[in-house]
């Protein structure tokens, strides 16, 4: 689910940009280190805007300057339950991996429809009921989440293709 | 006719109603005392209806009931002597004999503590007698045991049989050449006695040998080890004992029957162990067969049922949830709050019992998880400690996907617990997943899976293997910076996305770059947790145009601005300034600080920019030992000394020179025939030289004894020594100055004057030193602030003042009154003056008349100070003394701290300031 957050990031400068536009640098340099990076549990999509930048304090030791950044982010947060649309990967015996934009999901065969089988002839493989659902890789599916996991940096998640509305996502 | 049996009908039904109308006028009371007396004595049986619940204290047995009998009999033979009773209760029924007992029944079994009696329910004991009179493998003479009755409950206690199902795990207990083994249950016979199981045989193929060879095998101890059937084997030793199908691998040897290896054999059931059989993973694998697909194939089920079978191992921790899926609260789930032995305190937390506390036995409970838990394995499975996100949950077999690999997982619930950590299995020992290892010399692998003891690694040819740690020879460290080139010849680096140019056209993150070989890692593929390995020569970078992106969209933020750097090139610090001429340690006495020769000390014969040939003095010997681990020592008194400050002054005094302190000065030494230490300063010595050069030899007598070192007057030439020296040599257009030097000589003289001269002499043979140095604090030191001092004092101090000009003033000038100054020298008092004199202008010569930059070289020139000295001298007769008291070290101190660097010229300049105006 996305979510607007009021987020705070200690931004540090080198002392061989202080000056008139040291503010722009901070502001930039956030917009560097912040967008697009998973925050524990959630991803920040993109930043809105800056709203108070405190003023700079010098780090003993390195020199560098210390600014305390308020921003308004747009975050994605995954939930457990939620239903996402994805785009599949790679499709394996035990099930196909799909990247929901930067969240990996992994859903397992056992968590498919009954009709959908393996079909370790087709090229490439494929998930198939042999009638209107394939999913290879590059098929649409919606995916409901049973769960997400967390790891330093990035998230991962299980899906589930066995409920109405689910699956393939036909010509999309 | 019909009337008559119309009026009869209509009695009857009249006398109906009336009596209806005389029950309803009884009061209900009354009515049931006549129904109770009508029917009351006609209960059908005295015990409970099956259908009614009866509290189970009044079905307890009490003395009215028949008593129980244990009787003896053979051990194993219980269930049938109870058939015989049977038998012969059927037998007599209906006759005379009939047996007057009630029940019979045993409690038999391998582990049961009832064993080898059969239990007899009669009211006498004499019908016990009767009944088992003359029956087999019982033996009711022998003593019977009558059972109180509270213990008749206990008796029938019901402890749950093992059942065996095909695929069970049991182990054998007999025959004893078996005894421990796993055995796998293939069926169990309709009787229920015995089953058929196979396990892995042990089989000494000699036996038949020796058996045809008509030697009797010794019965015993020898017991082969536990080795699939080998069919070439046994024919090899003794074909005529093998029959049998090699289509489907089933042989006969020797009696026996094996089957694709493994023996099958019918053993009866209470020659196996069925419960708590516990089967070892090592023991398990034995009996896994390959799959079709080449996967192994373990029977999971055969194994949930002899690992549930065992409940010992299952353990439950508060926080778990868990599930009573037996007994009478079926259904419940509940989190457990507190485990207490056999004990699960739970709170339900589902259902209509929400909220309360329970207390369940530990049997009859599973742990629940849900779908999309996550959780991680314990207890005996081999996926232990794997961690993963649950996908599928039927009854307690719980299939979870596995965060490192991305595989799937089937274990029990039991084995599982709900995990708060990530990652589980990552590394052993030092070594974690992904990491690039040697394996030999010429091999290194990507480690792709981590096990519980072992490593499967995937290496530079694209091999998968499995090694222990002790086969890693070290883990290669990654490099950052590695680069190499693409089939395109782009450049490619760590985290460079590229893809495959032949092949699979796989597309990876390139994680491990190894000579030409690079290990990328992809997600698209879950095989070696998605790690393969190619050569850069077959892959292309997928950026556009073949060049890097260049991602960096700004400058660094955390780093030097770069547009602010003047040098680009000089990134980081600044290089130490070139240092010319000879390398100023050569020659001097160092200690190794580390390494093999640590501790040593050596003098050093050469050195490059970074390293110094060492000769040791322990043994001859030369070694190479870098600059940084040496230590420098003062090589007679075996303090540390900063050869850098000195060699820096040297730098200082004007390039060429600048090995000229130290060593010329231990030169002078030598040859003055001074305390080497502290004469040091002879820099002096050379001054001393030239100053005589300078100065016209016969001119001033100051120079002479500058000069002559033999001169009785020791004082003098020291001091002459010294100052001219320093002052002198540092500046090449000083020379002048170095006239003035001459006049130092002077104030040699005046050490004579001052009759003070040992002083005088010791004071500058020591003050030389220190300046020098800069180290010494000694008496020297004073004489030098003497110099400073009389500097100082010249500048500021009014009288000094005009002086203090004078020094300033032009070098001529300077020169004239080094002349003068000798002459004053000579005078005795005003040695001091002469030399000042010169100095300054040597020094200054440029700026003379700038104040500040006076001052400095004054600092500097630890040398004047011996002019200084003079100087003070001349002011204070007593020179001498003073001198020699010199003890103004404070003051040096703070002049010399100055100065230091400068030690050199300033020295002088000062001098040159006082004197000259003590002159005037």
């Amino acid at each position: 689910m996305f979510f607007l957050h009021n987020l705070e990031r200690r931004v540090t400068l080198h002392p061989s940009y202080f000056g008139r536009n040291m503010i722009e640098l901070v502001t930039t340099k956030l917009l560097k280190d912040v967008e697009g990076t998973c925050a524990g549990n959630y991803y920040i999509i993109s930043i809105m805007d800056t709203f108070d930048i405190s003023d700079g304090r010098i780090l003993p030791g390195s020199g560098l300057a210390e600014f305390i950044v308020g921003y308004r982010a747009v975050i994605w947060r995954p939930f457990k339950g939620e239903v996402v649309d994805a785009i599949t990967v790679s499709v394996n015996p035990h099930g196909f991996f799909a990247m929901a934009g930067p969240l990996q999901i992994f859903v397992s065969s056992n968590s498919m429809p009954d009709e959908i089988k393996y079909a370790p002839n087709a090229t490439p493989p494929a998930f198939t009921n042999n009638a209107d659902w394939t999913i290879e890789p590059g098929t649409h599916v919606r995916i409901k989440l049973i769960g997400t996991r967390t790891e330093v940096g990035r998230m991962f998640a299980v899906g589930n293709i066995n409920g109405d509305y689910l699956g393939c996502l036909q010509d999309s | 006719m019909v009337e008559s049996a119309r009026l009869l009908d209509d009695r009857e039904h009249r006398e109906l109603d009336r009596k209806r109308e005389m029950e309803q006028s009884y009061d209900a009371e009354k009515l049931a005392e006549t129904m109770r007396q009508r029917y009351g004595n006609r209960r059908i049986a005295k015990q409970f209806g099956d259908s009614v619940i009866v509290p189970k204290r009044l079905l307890m047995p009490s003395v009215e009931d028949p008593s129980i009998w244990g009787v003896r009999c053979k051990e194993g033979k219980e269930r049938e002597v109870v058939f015989s009773i049977m038998k012969r209760i059927e037998e007599r029924r209906g006759t005379k004999d009939q047996l007057g007992i009630t029940a019979a029944f045993e409690r038999g079994g391998l582990e049961s503590a009832m064993k080898g009696y059969v239990y007899v329910e009669a009211y006498r004991s004499n019908d016990v007698m009767l009944a088992l009179d003359g029956m087999l493998n019982v033996y009711p003479r022998s003593k019977m045991v009558l059972v109180e009755i509270k213990e008749m409950p206990s008796l029938l206690h019901i402890t749950k049989t093992e059942t065996l199902h095909p695929g069970a795990y049991v182990r054998i207990r007999r025959p004893a050449k078996h005894a421990g083994d796993l055995a796998q249950v293939l069926d169990v016979t309709e009787n229920g006695l015995e089953a058929r199981v196979r396990f892995v045989p042990r089989i000494d193929y000699t036996v038949a040998e020796k058996q045809a060879d008509g030697k009797r095998k010794r019965p015993g101890t020898y017991r082969p080890p536990q080795r699939l059937f080998n069919e070439a084997e046994a024919r090899k030793r003794g074909s005529r004992q093998i029959t049998g199908n090699p289509q489907t691998n089933v042989w006969q040897y020797n009696g026996e029957e094996f089957e694709n290896g493994f023996q099958v054999k019918e053993i009866k059931i209470q020659n196996l162990q069925i419960k708590d059989v516990t089967p070892g993973l090592d023991e398990v694998t034995l009996f896994v067969t390959e799959g079709e697909d080449g996967t192994e194939n373990l029977d999971l089920k055969a194994l949930a049922a002899s690992l549930r079978s065992s409940k010992s191992n299952v353990t439950y921790m508060s926080g778990d949830v868990i599930e009573v899926y037996e007994g009478e609260q079926k259904g419940v789930v509940g989190k457990a709050v507190n485990v207490q032995g056999d004990i699960v305190t739970l709170r339900v937390i589902e259902g209509e019992l929400r909220g309360q506390t329970i207390d369940v036995p530990n049997k009859g409970l599973r742990k629940r998880f849900k779908t999309g838990d996550h959780v991680k394995v314990i207890g005996g499975s081999r996926y232990r400690d794997e961690v993963g996100m649950v996908v599928k949950i039927v009854e307690d077999r719980v299939t979870f996907l596995t965060d490192q690999t991305n595989t799937e997982v089937t274990v029990f619930s039991k084995d599982l617990r709900e995990a708060d950590d990530i990652g589980g299995q990552g590394s052993l020992g030092q070594y974690s997943l992904l990491d690039l290892v040697q394996l030999d010399a010429t091999t290194v692998g990507c480690i792709v899976k981590v096990d519980h003891e072992s490593f499967v690694v995937l290496d530079q040819n694209g091999d998968v293997r499995q090694v222990m740690p002790s086969q890693i020879t070290n883990v290669i460290p990654k490099r950052k910076t590695a680069v190499a080139t693409d089939r395109n010849g782009s450049e490619v680096r760590l985290d460079d996305v590229v893809r495959e140019v032949g092949g699979q056209h796989r597309q990876g993150k390139i994680i491990h770059i190894y000579r030409s070989y690079v290990y990328l890692r992809s997600n698209s593929s879950n095989e070696n947790a998605g790690v393969f390995v190619t050569r850069t020569s077959n892959v292309a970078t997928v950026a556009a145009k073949g060049g890097r992106i260049n991602a960096a969209a700004g400058p660094d933020l955390n780093a030097m601005n770069p547009s602010l750097m003047r040098n680009p090139k000089a990134n980081g610090s600044m290089p130490p300034p070139k240092v010319f001429g000879r390398d100023k340690t050569i020659g001097q006495t160092v200690t190794i600080r580390k390494g093999g020769y640590k501790g040593l000390l050596g003098i050093v014969k050469d050195a490059t920019d970074t390293h110094c040939r060492v000769e040791l003095h322990t043994k001859s010997k030369i070694v190479n030992v870098p600059k940084t681990d040496l230590t420098f020592k003062d090589k007679v008194t075996g303090r540390v000394i900063d050869i850098n400050s000195r060699g820096g002054f040297g730098g200082g005094r004007g390039g060429g020179s600048a090995g000229f302190g130290g060593r010329s000065g231990h030169g002078g030494s030598g040859g003055s025939g001074w305390d080497g230490s502290r004469t040091p300063s002879l820099p002096g010595g050379l001054a001393g030289s030239r100053t005589p050069a300078w100065g016209p030899p016969k001119s001033s007598g100051a120079y002479t004894p500058a000069w002559n070192r033999n001169p009785d007057t020791s004082g003098s030439r020291t001091p002459a020594w010294n100052s001219g020296s320093r002052t002198v040599n540092p500046y090449d257009g000083n020379r002048t100055a170095y006239g003035g030097a001459t006049s130092y000589g002077g104030s040699t003289a005046y050490g004579g004057t001052g009759g003070s001269r040992d002083p005088a002499w010791s004071m500058g043979s020591k003050t030389p030193a220190p300046d020098s140095h800069g180290v010494g604090s000694r008496t020297p030191a004073p004489g030098n602030y003497g110099g400073s001092d009389a500097w100082g004092s010249g500048s500021k101090t009014p009288a000094y003042g005009a002086s203090a000009p004078t020094p300033g003033a032009s070098d001529a000038w300077g020169y004239n009154a080094g002349i003068s100054g000798t002459s004053d020298a000579y005078g005795a008092p005003t040695p001091g003056a002469g030399l000042s004199a010169p100095t300054p202008a040597a020094l200054n010569a440029p700026t003379p008349g700038s104040y500040p930059t006076a001052p400095t070289p004054a600092a500097i020139s630890a040398p004047t100070p011996g002019g200084g000295w003079a100087g003070g001298w001349g002011g204070a007769d007593s020179a001498p003394t003073p001198a020699a008291g010199a003890p103004t070290p404070g003051a040096t101190g703070g002049y010399y701290g100055a100065p230091t660097p400068a030690a050199y010229g300033a020295p002088e300049t000062p001098a040159a300031g006082p004197r000259y105006d003590d002159d005037d």
